[in-house]
């Protein structure tokens, strides 16, 4: 970010572009809340028509990971290792009551919300949750995009006027 | 009741001559293709929601987000029972009670919190509610950025989080109000159903 | 000499075995014998195969923790003879010191995952079983959770280091020859694995010669929390079940604590339950079938069959509120009356849901790459089916016409004509026949139900110690507001006893063993679920055939996570 002229500016904004309308998700679909998946990338509701409809079922290949269901402890340690297997940059949509926190199973093989082990972006709730609240919760994730992506640009310029004394507008 | 005996051994379908010639394949394609250019002529309505500048409508009894109900003085009808803790299976409302100054009325929550991550949108805490102070709205869209931002307050959940407040969700229903939203014609039922199903679930 | 003989047929194979060994209960719902466990395996043959008795179907072994007891564990074995159309429970007191049982697989195969089942759960080791370990919970797990002395909430973590990597063997070789051969993991986080299965298979070339099946990344606790949660508050545990037909499991459940509270549901909740429950068995069947042929390829089918499942879900919400997990059912009844345009709206459904089954049928019931994919893939024998315990459309499809609607109806079943459709290739494509047959099928039941008519009444039983009473009474009268707040706060009592109570799912017999100890929360519930046995097989249904055929087998046996590891 340093030394940021027009023209990475505008790539950045290309780069940026680019990637919040065109996720490909990764469904790590476990229980009920697939089938609300697979209802939202069916024709009723469409996903595709925001760009998302390319799932890729290998973490080579995706950015998002849509975690849907519960997770219990036996599948705590797939999940991580297909977390690490994504490659940079990735985000996390935690779909669901049980995937974002355990939901109503307090019990013994039950992960209470897959932030025990992997970073969430976005928390969708709801058992399960429509497929509008999906939708929506993707919608925010595209919008958290856009702000983090604004805020780390504001955040260099700001530094950059604080090191030299000049004012340097993004 | 005896039964014929199970057979010993799979008997497998047997290939047709038509079938074997792959003849049926193209009666499959007309299928697609019929499918493709009804679609293309505009012939066939869609069945997608164009979400979110659409919606469909939700029926009477959605069961969405949640709202705490006032009464006429805006006070919240609430008055702190713990019914509707108990009735939850995901132990997801948290209550504290003070006391009211009013006698009539004993009890209110100085704290009503619901876990909307923990929630599993059941509505038995609205069927516990014997005071109608709590129902649902017919807006189940939430996202939340992280996990305190999800544990929703009594002012939030105050504030009707729907997108349209002439329209609620699950709430107790005398079997009166739904004769009396009949004969009142407010809603022409059969008519709608009729009309497109996949588009609305009006009730 | 024996004791009382039981009040069928009279059994002589009791006078070959020692004096008070096998003792019948008196005052169970189904025939039920108390057996030592001395003489468990020599009783399980002569009923499997004496021609009196001719139990040719294992439906169901589960523990039961008895702490206060002497002898503190039960086996409970439920069996089911076909042919004679008999059912029998066995119970077999096992010590605490010293819990060892015969294992009966070389009777009934489908006694294979059960009893490794009842030795995760409860720690009752059945001798002889070839591959004793933990099935449902995790290798790194320790404990038994079902027992009443295990807190619910107590977890285990499973560090990487440990996740189980076996090395499936082909019979009869040794180890040298692996070396040629390679072995994958199929899964668990696989498109086609349909969620949470993980396959272990050894390959040579594309050919399985050997795989392990691997459940339990779902098991979600579902017996523990139902003994956790009051009577009325199971039920959204129990949606999420087999949760592309979630209604299915609401009744079979409420039907099972109506059984034990003795009431029986009012006719306009029956006729509206029966309706629903059809309406939720041609949604599990597009899915089903939709995924099957997403996983050979055919991805339009998939669109045309999500389609009348997201229509029917438009009525479920009418009624119900939600669309995928209903909760519609209350013991006693349903949750709501239905809505004024229940009829209008069916009668709409029932209209429009033929016109894709009958487009789906067209794209793929003749074509030749789709019976290439599917003729003799994975094909079963409906009496090795049987001995493996399938019930359902997959044993429908190998010849043996059993259905819970036909041979012990309930609800209005007995009122409709309908036809059980059996075909006898025992592969994928008659399993996927068989599914579009009964979606028909159950167009016709809800036709002639609807012409019927709606029965007028209460759409819940009125007895204020079962179901909440109704709102206007609540707020408004004493009495009405005292038994609310009693319901909520103590719950149902429900009379100790004990019941096992089945309905026809999607999948074929979904049977609850409940046992009540007279409180407000259940004692034991056992959800005797219809893949369980079914996916038991998938070992030996892939052996010898392409990885391919293991993707299409799999989606055809239609097995549901949720219900599986419960």
């Amino acid at each position: 970010m340093i030394g940021e002229s027009w023209m990475t500016t505008t790539f950045g904004k290309l780069e940026e572009w680019a990637q919040k309308n065109s996720f490909w998700p990764l469904p790590f679909g476990t229980a009920c809340c697939a089938i609300e998946f697979m209802s939202t990338v069916s024709s009723h509701y469409d996903v595709a028509r925001f760009g998302y409809e390319v799932v890729r079922f290998s973490p080579r290949q995706s950015d998002v990971m849509i975690v849907a269901g519960t997770i219990t402890d036996k599948m705590a340690p797939v999940m991580k290792r297909i977390y690490d297997q994504m490659p940079d940059p990735k985000w996390v949509i935690s779909m669901g009551a049980c995937a974002c926190s355990g939901g109503f199973y307090r019990a013994y093989h039950v992960m209470q919300g897959i932030d025990e082990v992997i970073p969430v972006d976005v928390y969708v709730p709801g058992c399960p949750p429509s497929p509008e609240g999906l939708i929506y919760g993707i919608l925010q994730l595209k919008e958290k995009i856009r702000r983090d992506r604004q805020k780390r640009r504001k955040g260099a310029n700001a530094d950059r006027a604080a090191a030299d004394g000049s004012i340097a507008a993004a | 009741m005896t039964r014929a005996p199970h057979p010993a051994a799979p008997r497998p379908y047997r290939y047709t001559l038509a079938e074997r010639l792959y003849l049926p394949l193209l009666a499959g394609m007309m299928v697609t293709l019929k499918h493709f250019v009804q679609n293309l002529l505009g012939r066939r309505k869609s069945y997608t929601i164009d979400y979110p500048e659409g919606r469909r409508r939700y029926s009477h009894r959605y069961r969405g987000h949640h709202i705490l109900t006032q009464r006429p003085d805006g006070s919240l009808r609430c008055v702190a029972c713990f019914l509707c803790a108990t009735a939850c299976p995901a132990e997801c409302i948290h209550i504290e009670a003070a006391e009211h100054p009013d006698v009539n009325i004993e009890k209110y929550p100085v704290v009503y919190d619901i876990d909307m991550l923990r929630c599993v949108f059941c509505g038995y805490c609205v069927d516990a509610c014997p005071e109608e102070a709590i129902i649902m709205s017919n807006n189940h869209d939430m996202a939340y950025f992280s996990r305190e931002q999800s544990i929703v307050t009594k002012e939030e959940l105050t504030r009707p989080y729907t997108y349209d407040p002439s329209r609620l969700g699950y709430r107790p229903e005398y079997p009166e109000e739904q004769a009396r939203k009949l004969a009142a014609g407010v809603v022409d039922l059969v008519g709608e159903a009729r009309s497109h199903p996949a588009q609305s679930s009006a009730s | 000499m024996p004791t009382v003989p039981p009040p069928t047929a009279p059994l002589p194979l009791l006078d070959r075995l020692p004096a008070g060994s096998v003792v019948p209960e008196e005052g169970c719902d189904q025939e039920t014998w108390i057996v030592h466990r001395e003489v468990l395996a020599d009783l399980a043959l002569a009923l499997r195969d004496d021609a009196e008795n001719r139990f040719d179907l294992l439906l169901d072994l589960c523990g039961v923790d008895y702490p206060e007891r002497d002898e503190r564990f039960e086996a409970v074995y439920h069996l089911c003879s076909l042919p004679l159309d008999r059912r029998l429970r066995l119970k077999v007191p096992v010590p605490e010191d010293d819990p060892v049982l015969p294992s009966l697989i070389g009777v009934w195969k489908a006694a294979n995952w059960f009893e490794r089942e009842a030795w995760d759960m409860f720690g009752i080791r059945f001798e002889g079983h070839p591959n004793l370990r933990r099935l449902l919970t995790h290798e790194a797990f320790e404990g038994h959770p079902l027992r009443k002395d295990y807190d619910p909430a107590r977890r285990w973590i499973l560090p990487q280091e440990k996740v189980y990597k076996p090395l499936p063997v082909p019979e009869g070789e040794t180890d040298e020859d692996i070396f040629e051969r390679m072995t994958i993991n199929i899964g668990p986080s696989h498109p086609a694995m349909h969620g949470t299965f993980r396959v272990v298979a050894t390959l040579d070339g594309e050919r399985i010669v050997a795989s392990e099946v691997e459940i339990g990344y779902l098991h979600r606790c579902f017996e523990k929390m139902s003994e956790t949660h009051t009577w009325q508050q199971v039920i959204p545990y129990t949606d999420r079940l087999n949760y592309c037909s979630s209604f299915i499991n609401n009744v079979a459940y409420c039907r099972a604590v109506e059984g034990l509270l003795g009431i029986e549901a009012p006719p306009r909740a029956v006729w509206a339950r029966t309706i629903l429950s059809e309406f939720s068995r041609i949604m599990d069947h597009c899915v089903c079938n939709g995924s099957t042929l997403v996983d050979a390829g055919a991805l339009t089918n998939f669109w045309y069959l999500f389609q009348p499942r997201e229509e029917i879900y438009g009525l479920l919400e009418a009624c119900s509120g939600a669309r995928l997990t209903v909760s519609y059912c209350r013991i006693g009844g349903l949750a709501a009356d239905l809505p004024p345009d229940f009829v209008a709206r069916s009668r709409v459904l029932l209209d429009s849901i033929p016109e894709f089954i009958d487009d789906v049928d067209r794209l793929v019931l003749k074509n030749r790459i789709w019976l290439d994919r599917s003729v003799g893939v994975a094909a079963i024998s409906g009496e090795e089916a049987v001995n493996w315990g399938w019930t359902g459309p997959c044993l429908r499809a190998s010849g043996v016409a059993s259905d819970v609607r036909r041979d012990h109806p309930y609800d209005l079943y007995d009122t409709v004509d309908f036809e059980v459709p059996v075909l006898h290739g025992g592969d994928v494509f008659d399993r996927f026949r068989v599914r579009m047959a009964e979606i028909r099928q159950s167009l016709s039941i809800i036709r002639q139900l609807l012409d019927r008519g709606m029965p007028e009444g209460p759409y819940i039983v009125s007895d204020p110690h079962v179901a909440l009473p109704p709102k206007d009474a609540a707020y408004n009268q004493m009495e009405a507001m005292i038994y609310h707040f009693k319901l909520i706060m103590d719950g149902i009592q429900v009379p100790p006893g004990e019941i096992y109570s089945m309905v026809e799912g999607a999948n074929g017999e979904l049977g609850f063993y409940v046992i009540s100890d007279g409180s407000g929360k259940p004692y034991r519930i056992k959800v005797r679920p219809p893949c369980f046995p079914i996916f038991s097989t998938f070992s030996r249904l892939i052996n010898g055939g392409t990885v391919s055929d293991a993707v299409v087998s799999l989606g055809g046996l239609n097995v549901i996570a949720g219900e599986l590891e419960r």
